[in-house]
């Protein structure tokens, strides 16, 4: 990225010739990918076209005028579909921009089009699309991880240098860390959700993905800040991108919490993992064996909410206003067909187990109950992260896996159990790549910190990064 | 457990019409999802207050300015049926003609 702005900035090469790169690149590698729903070649040479005669007359908006990127489906672009993944909004063209896409946009960035993912971000593997699955790039037979697969891929593809994605349980994370990406699940109100289709408004956040660390804290720069028309907004102010010292590592303490190196970890993520954990040691950090109990019950307390939260969240799509629509005699009728014939299979298995946990007989004992362990888990990780500087652990149990190879929906669902403790308690969590296994799959490692600690989860994940070699950690693409 | 009639009341509060292989399969999605969760049934939360957000934050009245919306034809132009500035939906009030 730094190469990129400069030759931008010597007038080397135009923006024109960047996008038109990048485009080449979709066209060539996309086929194979399916990284994205919708690409918008014209509007994204138009903006190159402006983005140059700006930087002509020495008007250029920021330093990243001109730079293309790439935006999960999910995410409302005046004018350009946003499909959400789903055949109920197959044909909605938003008309206005979500508060990040307005930040983009100020900042001068191409948006070349819209990444995929599963259907209103409810899968771990982008195969519950309706627009069809998205191939990891690293092996075209596995999964790129999900929901935000489209964003991860298109990046360690190289058809886009960064983009955004959305995380309510490590939809950010998973896919980051099976693509050999940086991705950041921002610290809760840090990012605005205005514009951005709920999954469960509780949990959701938008955050960057790029492939080098220091890439993502320059986009996170410009989405991140209080936005009065997100009421659940932070009143945080800007946020800056640190210093890269490797002196952020003296005495710095890392919680290292057991429940996530036990049954069920692959053994090559934890070797990779442990082995960066040496190095930091190595460079000055002091590692603290910690627990975390409170995660045996994050898998569950997150599925209970989220499907609740969901369930009343697209109680929204009624065939009325806009998206899908399907005929009847009566208006009952009509909902039902029109939801009914939109929605895909997993979509409706979370309302319906959302709405039965929200139903009268039930509220206490499920939702209620959920709230209620999300407290003792919140609770948990603050006490850890008062003794402790970051907690590091494996962002995910084990590598991509293959397409079709979990069928079983409450198997996916366990793709979340490293990631889902950070979306419950808020806290902010970032995945960098650390090392390819047997098979040439990237595996991640994340750095989980307290409220509004990116900055030092970046230093540290730069030095992670720094640790890794080239090859290893993007592998060869 | 979670019988047929469970499921169908849920897709009919949820506005779902479901087929009956759905039906099947939801009934058996719901009783493993519930049994998979009853080990939070069993933590002690007797004191414990429920989270309803992750960072609290106080809500905030904005000032009363008028501002910009948008317009109502672009809004209508969404509508898959819409007719003289109105959706139009099938009818729900019955016996008036």
């Amino acid at each position: 990225m730094k190469e990129l702005i400069q030759s931008l900035d010597v007038r080397e090469v135009s923006a024109q010739e960047i996008v038109q790169h990048h485009l080449e690149e979709i066209a060539q590698h996309d086929p194979g990918i399916h990284a994205f729903i919708t690409v918008d070649q014209e509007g994204a040479l138009r903006q190159a076209d402006d983005a140059d005669r700006r930087r002509a007359q020495g008007q250029a908006l920021s330093p990243f005028d001109g730079i293309p990127i790439a935006v999960k489906d999910n995410i409302s672009t005046k004018g350009l579909r946003t499909t959400c993944g789903s055949r109920m909004l197959e044909d909605y063209v938003p008309l206005f921009d979500a508060t990040v896409i307005s930040r983009l946009r100020r900042a001068g960035l191409v948006l070349v089009g819209k990444t995929n993912l599963d259907e209103f971000a409810m899968g771990s593997s982008t195969e519950y699309s309706a627009f069809g699955v998205t191939h990891n790039p690293h092996d075209h037979s596995r999964v790129p991880g999900g929901s935000s697969g489209g964003s991860a891929a298109a990046v360690a593809a190289g058809e886009v240098p960064w983009s955004l994605g959305t995380d309510t349980g490590g939809s950010i994370r998973q896919p980051a860390s099976f693509c050999g990406v940086v991705g950041l699940k921002p610290t809760y109100g840090w990012v605005s959700r205005y514009g951005v289709v709920a999954l469960a408004p509780s949990l959701d956040q938008v955050g960057p993905m790029a492939k080098r660390v220091e890439d993502a804290a320059a986009l996170f720069a410009l989405i991140a800040g209080n936005d009065p028309r997100d009421a659940t907004s932070a009143k945080a102010p800007s946020f800056q991108v640190p210093a890269w010292d490797p002196e952020v590592l003296r005495d710095l303490r890392v919680g290292v919490p057991e429940e996530f190196f036990s049954a069920g970890l692959d053994s090559q993520v934890e070797h990779a993992v442990r082995g960066c954990l040496r190095q930091l040691e190595d460079q000055g950090a002091v590692l603290q064996p910690l627990s975390l109990a409170t995660n045996a019950y994050a898998i569950d307390t997150y599925l209970t909410l989220v499907t609740a939260e969901a369930s009343s969240c697209l109680a929204r799509y009624d065939g009325v206003r806009y998206g899908k629509r399907v005929e009847a005699e009566d208006s009952n009728t009509m909902f039902a067909k029109s939801r009914s014939a939109g929605f895909g299979s997993e979509v409706k298995r979370r309302i319906m187990l959302g709405t039965y946990v929200l139903s009268a007989n039930h509220y206490e004992a499920y939702y209620e109950q959920a709230q209620k362990v999300r407290t003792l888990i919140k609770e948990d990780v603050l006490d850890a992260l008062s003794q402790v500087d970051v907690i590091i652990t494996p962002t995910t149990p084990t590598a991509a896996f293959q397409i079709g190879a979990k069928r079983d929906p409450l198997e996916m669902y366990l793709s979340d159990l490293f990631t889902a403790m950070a979306n419950l308690s808020g806290i902010p969590a970032l995945s960098v790549p650390c090392g390819l296994n047997s098979h040439g799959l990237p595996m991640g490692i994340q750095i989980m910190g307290g409220n509004f600690s990116e900055a030092l989860l970046f230093q540290v994940g730069y030095m992670i990064e720094q640790g890794v070699e080239g090859s290893a950690r993007h592998g060869q693409l | 457990m979670i019988d047929r009639h469970d499921v169908m009341r849920m897709a009919r509060l949820a506005r779902l019409e479901l087929s009956e292989e759905e039906i099947d399969q939801y009934q058996e999605d719901l009783m493993r999802f519930l049994r998979s969760g009853q080990k939070l049934q069993q933590v002690d939360v007797a004191e414990v207050e429920g989270t309803s957000h992750a960072v609290h934050v106080a809500h905030e009245l904005r000032p009363d300015q008028v501002g910009t919306s948008l317009r109502q034809e672009a809004v209508l132009s969404l509508g898959p049926r819409v007719e003289q500035g109105f959706f139009r939906v099938p009818r729900i009030v019955e016996g008036q003609e």
